[in-house]
């Protein structure tokens, strides 16, 4: 009876310590759950690439102006959402979208420049 | 990008103030023609008409781009050729805007002190209207590096 008990407590405890060796610490988890993802769009010869974008919510999209020519990107939401400064040659320009839904835009110097991001 | 008002990637303002300035130099130059005719009095109202528009589409249409787009990237980034082409338009232009003007106020008031009055007014406008017709060839040059892809790439 003795040895039953003792190989009970033997083995919940073993238990107890391979689930600590397979889940990962609490916190651990919580830092993968905020990592934040990122998305890149390129501007070039006067577009937006890609001009759909898909994304998960809280994901952080970057614009890099690979044209030889100034460009903006401006949300067409009223108010608006963002609006870059006006982007040289190889200037970048992040936003995060932290709600799900679908976000037009374009270029203010150029308004027939036009694209979106689908945010899921 | 879809084909539009003069199919390029010109904004409606951009290519508006295009065709006003273009419009303009030709009626300055039929202006001048109205001179040579010697229809004095249609000339004035003729060249003071455009100067003053001319005046109105800078302020409305003209400074407030120069400012958002040109303005903070210089002197630093002047060697890029549209943001030299588009100081360049903007300093002649308003070169040629004020002369105009003073050409305006000297002959067609008394506002001036006799001292600033000017004596060789054909002297003054022809060097006016030269300069004016550079502004607008510069304009076309400036509006053809921002707006009209695969050009001088």
């Amino acid at each position: 009876m003795r040895r039953s008990v003792s190989f009970a407590v033997l083995s919940a405890l073993g238990l107890l310590g391979m689930s600590a060796l397979t889940a990962p610490p609490k916190n651990l988890a919580i830092l993968a759950a905020q990592k934040a993802e990122t998305a890149e769009v390129k501007i070039d010869n006067f577009s937006f690439g890609p001009a759909t974008l898909t994304v998960p919510a809280g994901t952080t999209v970057t614009w890099t102006n690979r044209d030889d020519i100034p460009h903006t990107v401006t949300s067409s939401d009223d108010p608006k959402l963002f609006k870059s400064k006006v982007l040289d040659t190889d200037e970048k320009f992040s936003f995060t979208f932290s709600k799900a839904g679908t976000y037009s835009y374009f270029c203010s110097i150029h308004p027939k420049m036009t694209a979106k991001v689908i945010v899921q | 990008m879809s084909g539009g008002f003069l199919r390029t990637a010109a904004p409606l303002t951009a290519n508006a103030v295009l065709l006003m300035e273009t419009a303009m130099g030709v009626a300055l130059l039929f202006g001048a023609w109205l001179a040579r005719t010697k229809r004095f009095r249609q000339h004035a109202w003729c060249q003071s008409a455009i100067v003053l528009l001319n005046l109105a589409v800078i302020a409305v249409a003209m400074t407030p781009s120069f400012r958002l787009q040109v303005l903070p990237r210089i002197p630093g980034k002047l060697a890029k050729p549209y943001y030299a082409l588009a100081t360049a338009h903007a300093a002649l232009g308003t070169v040629a805007e004020l002369a105009a003007l003073y050409i305006l106020i000297a002959a067609g008031t008394r506002l001036l002190p006799e001292k600033l009055r000017i004596t060789r007014y054909k002297a003054w406008m022809r060097s006016v209207l030269l300069l004016w017709w550079l502004v607008v060839l510069l304009g076309f040059a400036t509006y053809v590096r921002w707006y009209v892809p695969d050009l001088f790439r």
